[in-house]
């Protein structure tokens, strides 16, 4: 009841930011804690999904209390309203409410997308996608209808409900090949980046959610899992390498996202292919704790890149901001995968538990040896990615200024709840993983240990991590004092130094290296074109060849020859025939 | 194939002579000390008050009826010396506003004939690997800077060695590119020799040869 | 002026010398040519990466600028004004001028001192006997020569090379001392004067015969070294070579070359060849350049035995234009002169260095930075004799 009211309230949240810009964020900040506690008080395992969502939009919406100065009343009203949307997702206990939910989720980000910028494109394909999508979860629903009775999430016999719930899921994360569902909406759209940070964390959750929610009411079936690891193999692979050489920041946030999210799924792949009930519930919580880590890096993420003041690395005016500076790069810590984040934790248990899966052997043992080496080989590009946002996007080539204002402190604080989250994860993982190795005064409750059988596999202590880490450093400061060090002119060919290095040059070698895969084509003045999404090229290709068919077919054939028609008559009479004849024999 | 040349090596055989331990095989006249006495209209007043003045010679023979060229090479001017680089020195080559010839008598130090690799001579590609800036050439506007910023570069200890007789005096050219008191070691020829170049460095050291 | 008329565009055209335009046949008023300007690219992702001027791997202080957006270069750029020198020859006696010509580039001073020379006698109506024009001949081929080897001894430093690199080092020393026993010095500094050469050819066969046999080994075993070819052979293509001369030219070929067709030098005792090649790469280059060695040798053979020269004095005291074009090294060095009284009044000299380098340039677009090194050598464009101006 009371989870309805919170949703409802959001509404209200919507009604008054068309009014009032500030206090439209304001309200969202309010109703996103009460939605946190209340999930806090009766916590299940979904719950969680609703826990970290409200982390980011009490996050985003402080950020948005300066940022949103830039942008009108419409963009708290509608974020409110797509926030809303989400809420009724988490909430929803049937189907229909799961749709109703979906549908307010994605019309706002629609308005969001199309309001900012003329370009009329962007906002349309976004919206077939994302009705794409609807029409999956529609299909589904009614497949999970028709198989129970009830439009209730109960367990449902068929696996076939979850396979098209998971496509609808799919298309809205931006998986491989729909990764344009993720990336033209954030970058081509232009969305502001309160907006992208809301879609592409928390939107994306709730395909997560969706997975998930799906897969414990559903039967295990091996193949929809292979399916998942293929899909999510592919698209760690192919959004980190985007990721590397956008040169535009928001269209690199959101390809890191389907690189993210990617790794989530085959995670979520996993889980129905392994057998060990040990090994599944660690991945239940290796996704929770993924889910989270990314969500909440993320929104640091886009919130940063916000603050440039600039869509790509080129074109970033604002002035370098320390506050925002320690934030991004806790933020890009735990989206490259290290520790001491939440993020850290997140890959190393997945990478726990693909590595696992191959000490079972066999076929399965084969597909985790091969997608979990795909998985650490897509973190490596994605740390080169992170690294290049934070380089480029944060330290490099500007003055620095302190500036006292929400986005500075939002970025800041986003960082702060990463690393204390890696600092009490011990609380959030299942009790069964948690142990500690008193011999080596590593106290019982410190440790996360990974295992699919009795047997400990590998371990991690992050409260200790934390504190050694600080005791080592503040130990050697006061040991060895400042370090010491002879200041040499740096040596430029004799030359005053000029600092040229661009965000183009650093991602050049990997445009080069891949350039079969990443299609660069090197034009007359030199310079590389690259990051064709080939997946959309493909779709796109095919679309265009189609109606080149087609056309030819009209002009060539069909062009009231009646000679023509009567072969294609024939042709077609005979085509049936035999298709019958197949179908009865 | 790579095997080729190691043979090839091999088969030429040693041909490092084995100066500056023992007298130069092929001295060349010019440059060499000159010696002499009288006067002569010298186009760069190397010749002062009937004494011929190594660094200012361009040795362009004018004057060799009163003064001639013995073939000795030793025509260098040690002022300060680092006996710590006798275990390796790095010279950063600097080329302030030369001809090229003093560029290349100075690489053919490194040539099979001279070898200064032998005596722990090595050429290095910035002057913050360097023991010893070589400056050839005359002083030039465009080269000013990069001469400035290449000796701030240098760590201690380090020499300063003028090459030729443009660095040293401006030869005919010009001037040179710094004040002679900055100058650990001066080596006078144009262009020097690699005979004398390559004893010049050795007793930058306080080698003596012995 | 004997051989060169100002107003007549005639003959292919070099390139210029200060205002003047030079023709192989006349000679233009009229400034040309502009430079590139270096503009700013911060918008496309590509960056400007300065390399030198003051650089270990560089042999002169030359100030090179590569457009990039990361690895391949989309445009080059040759600074040699930062060791620009100002030399002051006008107002000096020709004698006294001679001094300073020589030094600018010093690795070419015959070429250099015999091309000054030339112009001076034409512009003081001076005869040359027969002994000092093949005296003459002798240096500049062996200029050529040494100048060609160091120009593949400093191909083979970026390969790696070791061991071609030493015995190519060792090869140009033996002809560094062969130049010094045969003119007085290692680089012909005073060997030359107005009106006369004087050379002493004791050594002089036997050891261009050793010197030929030695390169030629060399020389066989880098045709066959396929890491070496790899890094030459397409690097810094040109396409037809049309502002180019020189080697350069005639690697892609066009068989120009101031000993057939500058009045200035009488090659005609000489038989030799020109070596062309035609794909106008690195290689092409190398190639040329490896035959012109061989071919120079056999001039210095052909030549040596000519006639003595007679040393005579000449006066130089007096006035006129004068004109005169070599083949140096690196392509046609062309020097013009006002002489008014034996005093150098005007002066203007067109360097192959400074003509080729807007080719090269073109020439790096496409390649990579580690393709650089051997590009250049093989131009062998010199900064001394292009970034040089008189006063």
């Amino acid at each position: 009841m009371i989870d309805m009211v919170l949703v409802l309230l959001f509404g209200l949240s919507s009604i008054l930011g068309a009014m009032h810009r500030r206090l439209g964020y304001y309200s969202i900040m309010a109703v996103s804690a009460a939605f946190l506690v209340n999930t806090a008080l009766d916590l299940t395992y979904t719950g969680y999904f609703s826990m970290i969502a409200s982390t980011v939009w009490i996050l985003v919406s402080f950020f948005s209390i300066s940022y949103g100065e830039r942008y009108g009343k419409w963009l708290s009203s509608m974020l409110a309203l797509t926030i809303m949307g989400m809420s009724l997702i988490l909430v929803s206990d049937n189907y229909l409410y799961l749709i109703v939910g979906w549908e307010v989720m994605s019309v706002p980000s629609y308005v969001i997308i199309g309001l900012n910028k003329s370009d009329s494109r962007p906002p349309f394909i976004f919206m077939m996608f994302s009705e794409i999508s609807t029409i999956f979860i529609i299909t589904g629903a009614a497949y999970a209808f028709v198989v129970t009775g009830t439009l209730a999430f109960q367990s449902v016999s068929s696996y076939v409900p979850m396979l098209l719930l998971s496509v609808g899921a799919l298309v809205k994360m931006g998986m491989s090949p729909f990764m344009i569902s993720e990336w033209l909406p954030i970058a081509h759209g232009n969305a502001p980046s309160n907006a992208s940070a809301v879609l592409s964390s928390t939107m994306t959750l709730m395909g997560v959610y969706l997975i998930v929610r799906m897969m414990l009411i559903s039967p295990h079936q091996a193949y929809v899992g292979l399916f998942f690891l293929i899909v999510g193999a592919i698209s760690i692979l192919f959004a980190a390498m985007y990721a590397y050489v956008s040169e535009n920041m928001k269209m690199l946030a959101g390809f890191s996202t389907v690189d993210n999210n990617a790794a989530i799924l085959a995670g979520a792949g996993l889980y129905l292919v392994v057998s060990s009930p040990t090994l599944q519930v660690f991945i239940l919580d290796t996704i929770l704790i993924m889910s989270l880590a990314h969500s909440v890096a993320k929104s640091g993420l886009f919130m940063s890149i916000g603050n440039t003041d600039g869509e790509f690395f080129s074109q970033i005016r604002a002035k370098s901001n320390s506050l925002n500076n320690i934030g991004t790069f806790l933020s890009t810590m735990s989206l490259s995968g290290l520790l001491p984040t939440i993020g850290g934790l997140g890959v190393w248990m997945l990478l726990e538990a693909f590595f696992m899966e191959a000490y079972t052997g066999g076929f399965t043992g084969i597909i985790s040896i091969v997608v979990g080496s795909v998985i650490a080989l897509g973190e490596g590009l994605a740390t080169g990615a992170m690294l290049k946002v934070l380089a480029f996007g944060s330290l490099f080539h500007r003055p620095r200024e302190m500036r006292h204002d929400t986005g500075a402190y939002a970025v800041l604080a986003t960082g702060a709840v990463l690393v204390a989250l890696f600092a009490v994860s011990t609380l959030m993982v299942n009790s069964a993983y948690i142990g500690g190795l008193p011999s080596v005064a590593v106290f019982n409750g410190f440790t996360i240990l990974s295992k699919f059988t009795g047997v400990d596999f590998g371990l991690i202590s992050p409260g200790y991590i934390i504190v050694l880490v600080g005791i080592f450093t503040v130990a050697a400061y006061y040991l060895f004092g400042k370090p010491r060090s002879r200041p040499a002119p740096v040596w430029n060919g004799g030359r005053k130094l000029n600092e040229v290095y661009t965000s183009y040059a650093y991602s050049n070698n990997i445009k080069l290296m891949l350039s079969k895969i990443l299609r660069t084509r090197v034009t007359r003045s030199g310079q590389h074109v690259s990051i064709v999404d080939v997946f959309w090229a493909a779709m796109t290709g095919t679309g265009i060849a189609y109606r080149k068919m087609c056309r030819f077919v009209t002009l060539k054939i069909m062009n009231s020859s009646i000679g023509w028609y009567m072969v294609y008559m024939m042709a077609a009479f005979l085509g049936t025939l035999l298709i019958f004849a197949f179908a009865y024999s | 194939m790579s095997s080729f040349w190691f043979f090839e090596g091999l088969r030429k055989g040693r041909k490092t002579e084995k100066f500056p331990r023992a007298p130069p095989e092929s001295p060349p006249l010019r440059p060499s000390r000159m010696k002499g006495e009288g006067f002569h209209e010298c186009p760069t007043d190397a010749i002062a008050e009937g004494e011929w003045v190594q660094e200012k010679c361009i040795f362009c023979r004018r004057c060799e009826e009163q003064f001639k060229p013995t073939g000795e090479q030793d025509i260098f001017d040690v002022k300060r010396t680092e006996k710590i680089l006798m275990r390796s020195i790095h010279l950063y080559r600097l080329d302030s506003g030369s001809c090229g010839a003093c560029n290349t008598e100075f690489s053919a130090i490194f040539d099979p004939q001279y070898d200064a690799h032998r005596l722990r001579i090595f050429e290095t590609n910035t002057p913050r690997h360097a023991d010893a800036i070589v400056i050839m050439g005359i002083a030039t506007d465009g080269m000013k800077e990069a001469l400035d910023r290449a000796y701030e570069a240098m760590p201690e200890p380090k020499l300063v060695i003028a090459l030729g007789a443009c660095a040293v005096s401006g030869g005919v050219l010009g001037d040179a590119p710094l004040d002679r008191d900055m100058y650990d070691v001066e080596i006078a020829g144009c262009p020097p020799s690699p005979y004398t170049i390559l004893e010049a460095i050795d007793r930058a050291r306080g080698d003596s040869h012995d | 002026m004997k051989h060169y008329k100002f107003g007549e565009a005639r003959g292919r055209y070099i390139g210029p010398a200060g205002d003047i335009q030079v023709y192989s046949e006349g000679l233009v008023r009229g400034e040309s040519g502009f430079r590139k300007e270096r503009h700013d690219h911060e918008h496309d992702g590509q960056l400007w990466f300065d390399y030198g001027p003051s650089t270990g791997g560089m042999l002169e202080s030359v100030g090179i600028s590569f457009l990039t957006p990361g690895e391949l270069i989309s445009e080059t750029l040759v600074d040699p004004s930062f060791k620009k020198r100002t030399l002051v020859v006008k107002g000096k006696s020709v004698e006294d001028a001679l001094l300073t010509v020589e030094r600018i580039n010093g690795f070419h001073a015959a070429s250099h001192s015999i091309a000054y020379c030339s112009a001076v006698e034409d512009a003081l109506g001076i005869n040359t006997d027969a002994g000092t024009r093949s005296s003459r001949i002798v240096m500049l081929e062996m200029e050529r020569v040494r100048s060609h080897l160091e120009v593949i001894k400093r191909l083979c430093e970026p390969a790696g090379f070791g061991v071609p690199h030493s015995q190519i080092g060792y090869i140009r020393e033996r002809m560094s001392r062969l130049i010094s026993s045969v003119s007085g010095h290692r680089y012909f500094f005073s060997a030359n004067s107005i009106g006369s050469a004087a050379i002493d050819s004791k050594n002089l066969l036997g050891e261009t015969e050793a010197i030929g046999a030695e390169f030629a080994r060399v020389y066989d075993g880098l045709l066959q070294s396929k890491i070496f070819l790899n890094r030459l052979q397409n690097n810094g293509r040109n396409e037809d070579g049309q502002h180019l001369i020189g080697p350069a030219a005639r690697a892609c070929n066009r068989r120009i070359d101031a000993r057939l067709d500058s009045p200035s030098m009488d090659y005609s005792g000489a038989e030799f060849e020109v070596p062309v090649a035609e794909e106008g790469d690195s290689f092409a280059r190398f190639a040329v350049r490896s035959g012109e060695i061989m071919q120079s040798l056999s001039i210095i053979r052909n030549i040596a035995e000519g006639p003595e020269e007679e040393g005579r004095e000449h006066d130089t005291g007096g006035s006129g234009e004068g004109a005169a074009r070599v083949e140096s090294p690196q392509g046609d060095l062309f020097y013009y002169v006002n002489v008014r009284d034996g005093i150098l009044e005007d002066i203007r000299m067109l360097s192959p260095s400074m003509v080729n380098i807007s080719s090269f340039e073109a020439s790096m677009k496409g390649n990579i930075f580690t393709d650089f090194h051997f590009n250049w050598e093989s131009y062998g464009i010199w900064i001394s004799e292009a970034g040089v101006e008189f006063a």
